[in-house]
């Protein structure tokens, strides 16, 4: 049995839009274990995004649980959860999300910065962090200077360099052609196969559904498959 | 990378931006400094001309001298006191004078007046105003027992000129009427009508006999400081001298509280333009600032997203604040000190409009605008702009750490 990094607990959430409740998280239970290459799959407003941030600590539930490692996230006030995200998660966003006026390097040690990693320590996590991205030669760049894919890259650098406990990726490939979608889906599955890094997904491009080991269908804040792939 | 140099980057992300409310800083500066430095000049300078029409920015008088002046009310011993006052250091110089009433009459007619009696060896043009303001004959000089000098406007009124006779007529030390016949030495024209109609200079010694006093004894000492501004502390300092227990120490502001009043509701009003200016400075920084926050939403959720703070963001977005105030203030200095430098040594010349002088306050000013800043000004304008431009960052500095970081990467 997989050790759990995830526990969620008939969790909801329900919005406010105006006059009329929308219920975009319903009763959802689910367990993301260490080393899961998993997806969060479904048509957009499923509510697969309002799971990865609950999941992430951006956002608080209605009712229900959310656990990480352990720590019950909904008890926790904005300061702790900005602990919990800087240390125990990685995010990487659609669109890109890096800092413009950061270079590659800079952005990737961004996080390692907040942590208040030694410098030489961050020189050298980063570095090598950037090299397994493939973006040795890169790292003085700024985000305006380099490609959709480089730009995810540094995201995914960010991401991982830090060793969080999980990777959440909100549509990494959205916003990038089919060829560099295939190569970063490479990365991150080696990410995962090589390393255990715990990567979960929301998504609904089918060359991550394709790559995916574990396939959780949501649909009207539900969820409504788990399909674990051999 | 530090938050600093995060901040310093940022800040030049939009450089025309940063640089326009950099610049309405540095105009704040312009602005405060030629109104602040206008103050500190012209205040300075009513107050030593009032200074030095008479009662010096501090007086030494008997008892009452100053609510209800009398030949009746007059200093003993007025050299050793001089002397106690004279070897302080904030003191510029002390002369003893004699203040009074007088009824003037030539040979055609008569008219009322006041007079100051000097002692020439202790007057001099920087504590004299009356001895700047000569225009023709010679001011008093130590041989000069039986010399008046007279106003311009007093000396037409009599129909006198140098070299006539003029009788003064006042009470004595005991309340009897006496009266000294003078020969005009010299005429004096300060440019108020007040004075050069009124005021007569008359010498010490001469009128110490007809008022029946002892070569010691005089109306006041009039003190003139090197600064202004020590008028409280020194008058606080001589009252509490066992020399001055008997006798009463008052500063410009109680023998001129007409001076001091305007110069108060003046002061109020520059003080109204001065936060005027700051309002404007202030809503164009938090303008900027603002504009800044808001269009960085979905970048400061990504901060957050991964790890930063709400503390950090608001010390992120202050840090901008800080170095937006710093380079305006930079700017702002680079872009006064000529200005000032020209102010202060030169000045502009208004002359065309008032003349060689003007009354204000009952004393003269030249007609030159000059500026000048005393030290606790320019730190009090360098303080105060930066303290605003770190206030007005203030709120956008907040608002950026309270959205919730998944309303932030909403933002487009």
């Amino acid at each position: 049995m997989k050790q759990a990094i995830v526990e969620l607990h008939n969790l909801s959430k329900i919005y406010q839009q105006g006059e009329v409740q929308v219920k975009a998280v319903d009763n959802v239970s689910l367990t993301i274990a260490k080393g899961d290459f998993a997806a969060l799959c479904g048509p957009s407003g499923s509510g697969k995004t309002s799971i990865l941030n609950l999941i992430g600590g951006l956002d608080t539930a209605t009712s229900g649980q959310v656990w990480l490692e352990g720590i019950d996230l909904e008890s926790m006030g904005n300061t702790q959860l900005a602990e919990v995200r800087k240390n125990r998660i990685g995010f990487v966003f659609q669109s890109y999300n890096l800092i413009p006026v950061m270079t590659a390097f800079e952005n990737a040690a961004f996080v390692l910065d907040l942590q208040g990693i030694a410098k030489q320590e961050i020189q050298q996590r980063v570095m090598q962090t950037l090299a397994q991205v493939g973006l040795t030669g890169l790292e003085h760049r700024r985000p305006d200077e380099m490609s959709g894919g480089q730009q995810q890259r540094v995201a995914i650098a960010r991401a991982i360099v830090t060793e969080p406990a999980i990777v959440l990726a909100d549509e990494p490939t959205a916003n990038v052609d089919s060829h560099t979608a295939e190569s970063l889906l490479d990365l991150m599955q080696t990410l995962n196969q090589q390393q255990g890094i715990t990567f979960l997904f929301s998504t609904h491009d089918q060359h991550v559904i394709d790559r995916a080991r574990r396939i959780i269908q949501v649909q009207d804040g539900q969820v409504v498959s788990d399909e674990i792939r051999p | 990378m530090n938050l600093n140099t995060l901040a310093w980057r940022n800040l030049w992300r939009h450089k025309r931006r940063t640089l326009i409310t950099a610049s309405s800083i540095a105009f704040g500066v312009l602005l405060a400094v030629t109104f602040t430095g206008a103050g500190d000049y012209f205040y300075t300078r009513m107050i030593d001309a009032g200074a030095n029409m008479g009662m010096g920015h501090i007086t030494v008088a008997a008892p009452d001298y100053n609510r209800a002046p009398s030949s009746k009310k007059y200093l003993h011993q007025a050299g050793k006191l001089r002397q106690q006052v004279i070897n302080i250091e904030e003191v510029a110089d002390v002369v003893a004078r004699i203040h009074g009433q007088a009824m003037f009459a030539s040979a055609r007619t008569s008219i009322g007046g006041m007079f100051i009696a000097i002692d020439p060896k202790q007057e001099h043009a920087d504590n004299n105003l009356f001895i700047k303001a000569m225009v023709s004959g010679e001011m008093l000089s130590s041989a000069s027992e039986k010399d008046i000098v007279l106003g311009v406007d007093l000396a037409r009124k009599l129909k006198v000129d140098l070299g006539k006779k003029v009788v003064y007529t006042t009470t004595d030390n005991n309340g009897d009427i006496v009266s000294a016949i003078a020969r005009v030495s010299g005429l004096f024209q300060t440019g108020s009508s007040e004075i050069d109609g009124a005021m007569a200079i008359l010498p010490l010694n001469t009128v110490q006999k007809v008022l029946g006093y002892q070569q010691d004894e005089v109306s006041v000492l009039a003190v003139t400081l090197h600064d202004q501004r020590s008028s409280h502390q020194m008058r606080d300092t001589l009252q509490n001298m066992a020399e001055f227990e008997a006798v009463e120490v008052l500063n410009w502001q109680q023998t001129q509280p007409d001076l001091a009043g305007m110069i108060a509701v003046d002061k109020s009003s520059n003080y109204i333009s001065q936060l005027l200016i700051a309002l404007l400075v202030a809503a164009g920084i938090l303008n900027t600032m603002l504009m800044s926050v808001l269009e960085r939403g979905r970048e400061f959720g990504v901060m957050m997203a991964v790890g930063m703070s709400p503390r950090n963001l608001f010390l992120l977005v202050m840090l901008e604040s800080f170095w937006l105030a710093v380079a305006g203030l930079i700017i702002g200095i680079v872009v006064t000190t000529p200005w000032y430098l020209f102010m202060s040594q030169t000045g502009i010349d208004l002359s065309e409009y008032y003349g060689e002088g003007f009354s204000f306050g009952g004393v003269l000013l030249d007609s030159v605008f000059k500026i000048r800043l005393f030290k606790e000004s320019i730190m009090a304008i360098l303080i105060g702009l930066f303290g605003l431009a770190l206030l007005s960052g203030a709120y956008p500095a907040w608002r950026a750490g309270q959205i919730p970081p998944v309303e932030s990467l909403k933002t487009i």
